[in-house]
């Protein structure tokens, strides 16, 4: 009998676990702000998702994969969208984007943001009417190129004022989860982290124009807006982390949300879009089997994989560090005696 | 409360992880008391001895055939009646039996060809678990300019280099002294540093240290290095200043199962069952019963015996082991991450290539897969494939 004999208490489920308790602060938040038709929408996403899940030759209900999926769905979700609605974003998100690619781990592109693809161009009227009320008060997405847009106010943005989806309805309450799973390193901090600070970046330097812009020149130069508006905070912790349809390399992953920043950026400036997160997260999924090819194939290929890899510190086998020298005299590291003692 | 707090992490993923060094880190090294009989494999080996023959204890039963290129010596570590079985010798102790002394020498006074002389005569190898003739690795063809002693035992659990750095740096020193002269080393480094799981693989020893890289299909000699296991140096010492060929090691003795873990002297081809039994381990009560580390090591047959490689015996439990079913794949890349040589490990199980005999299975990839994939069983499979066909 052969080795292994250890294993790391990790499971695919657990990691299913991990994404649902942290999508729950923001789901719960929408709930609270938007009172109960948000409660029917995500739970008619789960259970959409869910249904069509247990229908499969090869389901993987136990696992929680078709939970974790409706969770995300939801958060995509226009803020108003009705739960019949929501049930068809569910089960798109399964029987679309995920069974017939051959089930778990098999699909190229996220499920959850393919629904809301072919929905966005299905159903134009769900994820672009302007209207998104709250309090009584009737506006337009910041993001969104329209008359009647109105710029937003900093605070608006942080607290989940900005109309926008469902997700978006307590930005801090994505970044609460986002944090959450970082911590338990159930996804890669880099690509958040790459994520973020590259939508940042574009926002800064993007020139402007009204002709770039529409009705909405405060999209140039303001990256806080980039950053909470639309779907941002959503894709950089629960879409590109979902490792299915990110690149298995660390490097590979980088590139990856580098990808996705330039396509979410380009699509809010470029196009009448308001919201390009979830078109620009199926853009990069499709660069994901390249970026795979490109970083570990080739580095394999080359020999130079053997090389220093003393940086890495993610995801790695845990004992490391753990060990002491106990008997205090003597520096722990190596220990240099350049003369023979023995003479 | 803590019941249902253990529960919740675990549904979480959160079980912590057990705590491995921590079990034997502090455990001195106590004798184990010698077995009624020992059990020397010997196979290919030509024996000095007969069934039935007495033997004292150090005395050698069996050698290499002169035309062999490695030359291996067997030494008894016990006194008795001889037995030979087949591939094996068994000696059965007898109380009075008496042990040949060896020759006690001055370190000083010897040049590197006595020193290479002793090391063969006493039968050292490799103790890290290679079993490599060290006399061997003592061979002047290469310009060698720093002995390294490798103190990193990486697998989880084994402390038993550790407590060797600890508490014989005395014979580690003397030791290293020797295989330096034997090289003609100008540096000797002791290495007991050990930042992350496969640090004690040879190669990343020298990378770590000296900042060298091995080009594939070399050894460490090629880049003017020598690494020798802690236990393997004291051994040479021994050898050489008190005439004591190699006849026993240390081993630690861990895991949840084991009443009295801790870091054990014993006569090699000790029965393991026997270790098993001073140590209070409950067979019944243990998922797996391991020799040689929990992750690069090998179950456990019940008449298995303590070799010269053995680094320990470990017994673990059903939560250790971390048994469950396996689970379709995510490509999450947590095995391309752990992986120290950055084999692409999915890609490699799913499609083999000649990469894939680079793979020394260190079983990093297995311990981190959530989908509970063997995946260093697959990649050893597919190199056996690829290994075929090259």
């Amino acid at each position: 009998m052969k080795g292994p004999f250890l294993r790391s208490p990790q499971s695919t489920r657990g990691l299913m676990v991990q994404v649902v308790v942290a999508a729950s602060p923001a789901l719960f938040a929408a709930v609270v702000r938007l009172g109960a038709p948000a409660a029917a929408a995500i739970l008619s996403a789960v259970a959409g998702a869910v249904a069509v899940e247990a229908t499969l030759k090869h389901r993987s209900v136990a696992d929680g994969s078709a939970v974790v999926t409706g969770a995300i769905v939801a958060l995509l979700l226009p803020a108003d969208a009705p739960p019949w609605l929501a049930a068809i974003a569910g089960a798109l998100a399964i029987g679309l984007g995920k069974a017939p690619w051959g089930g778990l781990g098999k699909n190229p592109f996220n499920p959850a943001a393919l629904s809301r693809a072919v929905l966005m161009v299905a159903l134009p009227a769900h994820f672009f009417a302007p209207a998104w009320r709250w309090d009584a008060v009737t506006a337009a997405s910041p993001l969104s190129k329209e008359i009647g847009a109105t710029a937003p106010s900093w605070t608006a943005l942080v607290v989940g004022d900005a109309p926008g989806c469902l997700g978006q309805a307590a930005p801090w309450a994505v970044v609460a989860g986002g944090l959450l799973l970082v911590a338990l390193r159930t996804i890669d901090w880099r690509v958040p982290l790459a994520y973020l600070s590259a939508i940042a970046a574009i926002a800064l330097v993007l020139p402007g124009g009204a002709r770039v812009t529409g009705h909405a020149p405060w999209l140039v130069g303001d990256p806080m807006l980039h950053l909470f508006g639309g779907g941002t905070l959503v894709a950089a912790f629960f879409l590109l982390t979902d490792p299915a349809t990110a690149p298995m390399s660390q490097g590979g992953r980088i590139a990856f949300a580098w990808i996705a920043a330039i396509a979410t950026m380009a699509i809010r400036n470029f196009t009448p879009y308001p919201d390009g997160a979830a078109l620009a997260v199926l853009l990069a999924n499709a660069c994901a089997p390249w970026l795979d090819r490109v970083t570990i194939e080739r580095r394999t290929q080359l020999g130079t994989s053997s090389r220093a890899r003393r940086g890495r510190r993610e995801w790695r086998v845990p004992w490391g560090r753990q060990r002491e020298v106990s008997d205090g005299a003597r520096p722990s590291g190596g220990t240099r005696s350049s003369r023979p003692t023995g003479s | 409360m803590s019941a249902l707090r253990a529960r919740i992490a675990a549904l979480l993923g959160l079980a912590a992880p057990v705590p491995t060094r921590k079990l034997t880190r502090d455990a001195a090294i106590v004798w184990l008391p010698p077995p009624a009989t020992v059990r020397l494999p010997v196979a290919g080996l030509d024996l000095a001895v007969a069934t039935g023959e007495l033997v004292a204890a150090h005395a050698l039963v069996a050698r290499s055939p002169a035309t062999a290129r490695w030359q291996r010596r067997v030494h008894t570590p016990l006194g008795g009646r001889v037995e030979v079985v087949d591939g094996a010798i068994a000696v059965h102790g007898a109380p009075a039996a008496a042990t040949i002394e060896g020759r006690h020498r001055d370190p000083g006074s010897l040049d590197r060809d006595e020193v290479v002389a002793a090391a063969r005569e006493a039968g050292i190898v490799g103790l890290g678990g290679g079993m490599f003739p060290t006399y061997a690795k003592l061979d002047p063809a290469h310009p060698i300019d720093t002995v390294l002693v490798n103190g990193c035992e990486s697998e989880p659990y084994f402390t038993c280099d550790h407590r060797v750095l600890s508490e014989h740096r005395d014979e580690l020193d003397c030791g290293l002294a020797l295989a330096m002269r034997a090289v003609g080393a100008r540096a000797g480094v002791v290495v007991d540093r050990e930042a992350y799981y496969p640090a004690g693989y040879e190669r990343f020893v020298v990378r770590d240290q000296l900042g060298r890289d091995i080009p594939v299909r070399k050894l460490p000699r090629d880049v003017g290095a020598l690494v020798l296991n802690v236990q393997s140096v004291r051994a040479l010492h021994r050898a050489v200043c008190l005439g004591e060929p190699l006849v026993s090691r240390v081993i630690t003795v861990a895991g949840g199962a084991v009443r009295r873990p801790g870091n054990y002297q014993v006569l090699i081809g000790t029965p393991i069952a026997e270790v098993l039994a001073a140590c209070g381990v409950d067979p019944a009560h243990a998922a797996a019963i391991v020799a040689g580390g929990p992750m690069m090591g090998h179950g456990v047959a019940p008449d298995d015996v303590i070799t010269a490689g053995t680094g320990g015996v470990l017994a673990l439990t059903a939560a250790e082991v971390g048994a469950r079913a396996e689970h379709p794949c995510i490509r999450c890349g947590r095995c391309v991450d752990a992986c120290p040589i950055g084999l692409p490990v999915p890609l490699l199980v799913e499609r083999p290539g000649p990469e894939v005999l680079r793979c020394f299975g260190c079983g990093a990839c297995h311990y981190v897969c959530p989908s509970a994939i063997p995946l260093t069983s697959r990649l050893r499979e597919a190199s056996v494939q690829e290994f075929r066909w090259e």
